[in-house]
């Protein structure tokens, strides 16, 4: 039975790979989609610093410098429009899918919630300020999106009266609101920022920077498909018209079609539930931790290696407390460690060419003693025969490993490769335990503890510590993420017999890692992929028209704004009712605060196509009632009538109109309430 | 068999350092008082394994305060560290291999493996350390 999970690991595996395979795993972007995120942000940020200088804020200025911007300076405005679009729209991908492959990974269980839960935000604040965004163009879409927003806002029980009758018609709208927008614009990016900084809090090593060339890559893309095409605005909006068809950028707004088929109650019960039960995921169901990485105070000098490259911030030095002539000690947090062991790969004292029987090195985990990995290879291997002995250490991640892996090998497991000690490899060599050594860890250079692959790629070459000693022979070394390990294994047998004893030769390095295809292969390759993201994107951002409105019907809206008489009416109080008041509250007049509700009812060609009573607003019913309905009808001329009850009687209307109108499609037809002068629609 | 003596100025004014450089001497010169013919092989082969173990942690302890004091001599001093490694190791190789073994000649190694270093480069740091007080 395979889960969903296992399945979408299985998939993003594939994906890794095929990335590792184009791109090469120093530039795959599945390896660094929260780095590509932070890279989005930068360049969104610039791009927007750009157009804010010429953005006019008002209800025609916003739409008519917005114009400006992307028609008389092309090459720079209209570029830097797109740019900010388009890298926006990378902003959401990178993060939906960063989000649902540390899912794949369970990189959220348990002591893992930080970032998941850090993240949650992060992508709130992406989709708040994008959704500004497209609001301040003022075209059809910031329409559509202006009106949509305000239904699903009012659906909450927040607002005294719908903010949705700011959007009427042109007059309810002030230009100081554009002012408001680009302001909530500027400032959900600067929390965006922050939270950014706080989802990455617990991460040492956090990679905030995609490599350079995949950022040039990246940024090429971006720019070429800018040109090709160039983001923009549609037509003016106008609030006496429904726009029918929009075209919706379906990476910001997927929810709006939503609000409309569900109503604004039920797309927030969705959203709610969507966000709690991504909140509880890290916890539900339970995992149960295994040991914890434990320092042993005689073998630890407090030199710092461990807390280094512990992937996780779990350890730090703290003042000694064992009485040894050393300043600090390395001491875990219990809370953080997840049991990886990738400082035990960094400890100077894990070697096994410690022969004593029970060595313990400064820092270990409980479950993986090295003393006992050490016996069991040397007792293992002696049962192994050939030139092509293999000496497999493979991660707990590593998954089932090939036929040809495990024939004549020794397979030990650890939780990361990252926690082999280098000095491993080369007693396994030195020691003639196998003719070769083999690394597995997760596929496509995924490691699940974030930085096991890394490290060990960065010791073997002796870009940290601890270095796998020159005398290695590299060419008996192969990693599984990064060699073609059929023709590793072929190559052992092929080569010089292993000179005896192994010493350091003059002259070191490692050779550089192999890539799987060709160069002019990757190149095309990786300019297919780039341009298939490419097009995918702007087809997304704005070519998948959404139609909210039938052909051929209009919107008749009810927008009502009516404070009713007091259900009592004032009353002069008598001496000795004022008397019988505290001396406080002793008033000449009583006027009973509550109003009367308001009914309204709205027929089309004698059928009702609305009937409802609304309470005025306020805790003691004093404010006023507000109706704010649209329907989609159809056009043509038609009959309306609209009747409203606003005192005390029990059946009958106080205020009616009837009359007939011509629809025109698409037209917004808004019916409103004067206390002077009764009804009025156009 | 002579073994190394401490001397004031193999101290180089870093408590923790100066520490660990009194346990090593002392590592290695119970070490060479065993050495003799007839001393079993593994058993110094695992002598030689606690002192690579204990000198590996030695030089990161040492690593982490020149970084932390932004010694000038960090990457030259690290590169000597490096060299050390490998040659204890390749010393153990040779204990392993009866043709190479000679404990006046392992002695010798040992000795100069050690000192010299200590002449060298932990010299250099020490001055730079007293310079700067």
């Amino acid at each position: 039975m395979t889960s969903p999970r296992q399945w979408l690991r299985a998939a993003f595996g594939a994906l890794d790979g095929f990335c590792s395979r184009v791109f090469t795993p120093a530039w795959n972007p599945m390896l660094q989609l929260g780095a590509l995120g932070w890279y989005f942000f930068w360049i969104v940020a610039v791009s927007g610093i750009y157009l804010y200088a010429f953005f006019d804020t008002g209800i025609t200025r916003a739409y008519d410098s917005v114009e400006s911007l992307t028609n008389a300076q092309p090459w720079a405005g209209g570029v830097m429009r797109s740019v900010h679009r388009y890298a926006s729209d990378g902003l959401v991908a990178v993060a939906v899918v960063h989000l649902v492959r540390e899912f794949a990974l369970d990189r959220m269980r348990g002591k893992r919630w930080y970032a998941w839960i850090t993240g949650l935000p992060v992508l709130a604040l992406i989709y708040v300020s994008g959704i500004t965004g497209y609001w301040l163009v003022w075209d059809t879409l910031a329409q559509y999106v202006a009106q949509t927003t305000a239904e699903l806002f009012d659906a909450l029980p927040i607002f005294g009266e719908p903010i949705s009758r700011n959007f009427v018609n042109e007059a309810a709208l002030s230009d100081r609101f554009f002012t408001l927008m680009s302001f909530l614009h500027i400032a959900a990016p600067l929390l965006l920022l922050l939270f950014m900084w706080v989802h990455i809090q617990r991460h040492a090593a956090a990679r905030i920077q995609p490599a350079r060339g995949l950022g040039l890559l990246v940024l090429g893309s971006l720019l070429v498909l800018s040109v090709a095409v160039p983001a923009v605005s549609q037509p003016r909006a106008n609030l006496d018209a429904v726009p029918a068809v929009v075209d919706l950028d379906w990476f910001y707004l997927p929810a709006y079609p939503l609000v409309q088929a569900l109503g604004g109650a039920a797309t927030w019960q969705v959203l709610g539930g969507a966000l709690l039960l991504m909140g509880l995921l890290p916890w539900f169901p339970r995992s149960r931790p295994p040991p914890v990485a434990r320092v042993s105070l005689p073998d630890c000098n407090g030199c710092g290696r461990c807390v280094t490259d512990c992937p996780f911030g779990a350890l730090t030095l703290e003042a000694r407390s064992d009485g040894q002539s050393y300043a600090v000690e390395a001491v875990v947090d219990p809370d953080r460690c997840l049991s990886c062991g990738l400082c035990v790969g960094a400890c100077p004292t894990a070697t096994p060419f410690r022969s004593s029987l029970s060595f313990t090195a400064g820092i270990e985990l409980p479950q993986v003693s090295l003393a006992g990995l050490r016996d069991e290879l040397k007792s293992a291997c002696a049962a192994l025969g050939g030139d092509d002995r293999l000496v497999v250490f493979a991660c707990a991640h590593a998954g089932d490993l090939a036929e040809d892996l495990k024939r004549n090998a020794v397979v030990a497991r650890m939780p990361c490769v990252g926690m082999l000690p280098p000095s491993f490899i080369d007693f396994a060599l030195a020691r003639r335990l196998g003719d070769g050594v083999v690394l597995a860890g997760c596929p496509g250079n995924a490691c699940r503890e974030r930085l096991g692959q890394r490290w060990t790629e960065e010791r073997i070459a002796g870009l940290r510590d601890p270095w796998l000693r020159a005398r290695v022979p590299r060419e008996r070394v192969a990693l599984s993420w990064r060699d073609d390990l059929d023709a590793f294994r072929r190559g052992l047998t092929q080569q010089p017999a292993f000179p005896a004893p192994a010493k350091t030769p003059t002259g070191t390095g490692s050779p550089p890692a192999r890539p799987r295809w060709p160069a002019p292969a990757r190149v095309a390759g990786m300019a297919v992929v780039l341009g298939m993201i490419s097009a995918a994107t702007a087809l997304l951002a704005a070519e998948l028209p959404w139609r909210q409105l039938e052909a051929g019907q209009g919107v008749v809206r009810l927008s009502i704004r009516h404070a009713t008489e007091p259900k009592v009416p004032c009353k002069p109080l008598t001496p000795e009712e004022m008397a019988a008041l505290k001396p406080n509250m002793r008033r000449p007049v009583d006027c009973p605060r509550e109003r009367w509700p308001v009914t309204v009812e709205l027929e089309r060609d004698g059928r009702l196509l609305y009937r409802g009573t609304h309470e005025p607003s306020g805790l003691w019913s004093d404010g006023v009632a507000t109706v704010h309905r649209a329907f989609a009808v159809p056009a043509g001329p038609q009959s309306i009538t609209v009747r409203m009850r606003d005192g005390g009687r029990a059946d009958g209307f106080d205020h009616v109109r009837s009359g007939t109108i011509d629809l025109q499609p698409g037209q917004n037809l808004v019916i409103e309430f004067e206390g002077g002068t009764g009804f009025s629609w156009r | 068999m002579t073994p190394i003596t401490w001397r004031d100025e193999y101290s180089i004014g870093l408590p923790d350092v100066d520490h660990e450089h009194r346990v090593l001497i002392a590592m290695i010169n119970e070490l060479a008082e065993t050495l003799g013919p007839k001393t079993p092989r593994e058993r110094i082969v695992g002598a030689l394994g606690e002192i690579c173990s204990r000198i590996a942690a030695h030089f990161a302890l040492e690593e982490r305060e020149m970084r932390s004091l932004g010694y000038v001599g960090l990457a030259e001093h690290k590169r000597d560290h490096e060299r050390l490694l490998e040659d204890i190791l390749d010393i153990m190789a040779d204990v392993e291999s009866p043709a190479d073994y000679d404990p006046a000649v392992l002695e010798q190694r040992l000795s100069a493996w050690f000192t010299e270093h200590f002449r060298t480069q932990d010299a250099k740091l020490h001055h730079w350390l007293a310079a700067r007080r």
